[in-house]
């Protein structure tokens, strides 16, 4: 489950887009967490109004459910995605305060999340890089689009979807805002950055 | 996934939502139809999600064995059996502060086959993970896919699904630190053999002194790592002791 893992970009607009996921370990801290969970979903919802999205596979994404849901919820994964460094430092910074105990991942640029641990007092554990797309990659979609669908890792968000939206932006029948919501909520664990989509819709349209 | 004929009105508004393209309109009893190309389809449930369609048309019948194997690796609302989680991996290194499964001087390699969006046969999975095992890589039990290996000394797949199709499937290893270059070549070889793509990742314990010495190794095997990574920040307990 490497879903947050191979996001494409540069560096500018992957600075934009940040994703915290958290949960317990089955046979090790598994049994017992629902109430650390609640609790942490509690803690993320200090910052809903900076959040581009939020969820899980089981709950739905932030178009489907909703904090208060989620802070009740039996909950094992935590999904939070962030647009800017601030936020997800703050976040960090409480949940280490709060010492849950249940593993905390970052995606996103490294050099940023390395310096961020260290302003946090963290140190990075265990890092997965990616080590890029291999093969027939002839068969791909044009970057720009694989940009936006793969901020969806289990590719529930069709590249086919994308070029159709862009068209719609492009004849006036959406705007580039509703484009990116409908993208995103296609994507059930809630990690799709729609502030980002939207930025990048902006780029690659003549929408508004 | 299955489109009722009957109820179809032809609108063709779940079309750009198929993740693999596999829906096209046909002319059925004087009017036109949507169609699901089944050799196509993956069972990913995307279509029936989106409820874009205005009459209901689209349903997922129960699917048998082997097909049943496309909607567990597809669709990320339907649990492994294997590891009792929805997607299509395992924990990996998400939760390695308390499980200790990635220690120092050792890596994991998840190669995620059809990745991204384009879709894998199990055949061109096992081209790969029969590449993959002459190299003599430990393959994760846990992984879904290893768990439909018949034999994981030569990564060979069960026969019955050698020509189902996944949105993706997730080969996942581990491999000393000193075979890691070797492992990573015969990746950049067999990717010359199949008739799909695969994104690779390169899972490793930071030292204690922040180095991360597999990524060296990595770009010798002409690998270029990407700047964005998934970093574990270590807030697990009770955390892992190196042995």
């Amino acid at each position: 489950m490497t879903h947050t893992l191979h996001r494409r970009g540069d560096i500018e607009s992957l600075s934009e887009d940040y994703v915290m996921l958290i949960m317990p370990a089955r046979g090790v801290n598994f049994d017992g967490s629902e109430e650390k969970m609640r609790q942490i979903w509690e803690v993320i919802s200090h910052y809903e109004g900076e959040l581009p999205n939020f969820g899980n596979a089981s709950n739905g994404n932030s178009h489907r459910t909703t904090m208060e849901v989620l802070k009740k919820a039996t909950s094992m994964i935590a999904h939070a995605v962030f647009k800017d460094r601030e936020t997800l430092k703050a976040c960090l910074k409480e949940l280490k305060e709060r010492d849950f105990g249940i593993s905390v991942v970052i995606s996103g640029l490294y050099e940023d999340v390395e310096r961020l641990c260290t302003e946090v007092g963290l140190s990075p554990h265990t890092v997965e890089h990616s080590l890029g797309i291999h093969g027939k990659t002839e068969r791909l979609p044009d970057e720009n689009v694989l940009e936006i669908s793969t901020m969806c890792g289990h590719a529930m968000v069709s590249p086919n979807l994308v070029t159709h939206l862009v068209a719609e932006i492009d004849e006036g029948k959406i705007s580039c805002e509703e484009a990116a919501k409908d993208l995103s909520r296609m994507c059930d664990c809630g990690i799709f950055n729609p502030y980002r989509a939207e930025r990048l819709l902006r780029k690659m349209t003549s929408g508004a | 996934m299955i489109i009722d004929k009957e109820e179809c009105t032809g609108c063709e508004a779940c079309h750009p939502y198929c993740t693999v393209g596999a829906i096209t309109t046909v002319e059925w009893e004087g009017k036109s139809v949507s169609e699901v190309n089944q050799e196509e389809c993956v069972e990913c449930g995307v279509c029936l999600r989106s409820e874009v369609c205005p009459t209901d048309a689209i349903f997922m019948p129960e699917l048998e064995w082997p097909r049943s194997i496309r909607a567990a690796f597809s669709n990320p609302l339907i649990p492994h059996r294997i590891t009792g989680i929805g997607g299509r991996g395992t924990e990996e290194m998400k939760t390695n502060d308390v499980t200790g499964r990635f220690r120092l001087g050792v890596a994991g390699v998840p190669v995620e086959m059809g990745r991204p969006g384009v879709g894998t046969t199990f055949r061109d999975l096992q081209t790969v993970s029969m590449a993959l095992a002459k190299v003599g890589v430990e393959f994760e039990p846990q992984n879904p896919v290893t768990a439909i290996m018949v034999d994981t000394k030569t990564g060979k797949i069960n026969e019955d699904i050698l020509d189902e199709k996944a949105l993706s499937a997730i080969i996942e290893f581990t491999v000393d630190n000193d075979r890691l270059k070797e492992a990573l070549k015969t990746l950049k070889e067999v990717s010359a053999q199949i008739n799909t793509v695969f994104s690779v990742g390169l899972i490793s314990r930071v030292g204690g002194d922040g180095t991360i010495p597999t990524v060296a190794i990595a770009k010798d095997a002409g690998f270029s790592p990407r700047p964005n990574t998934k970093t574990n920040v270590g807030l697990g307990k009770p955390l892992m002791k190196e042995v």
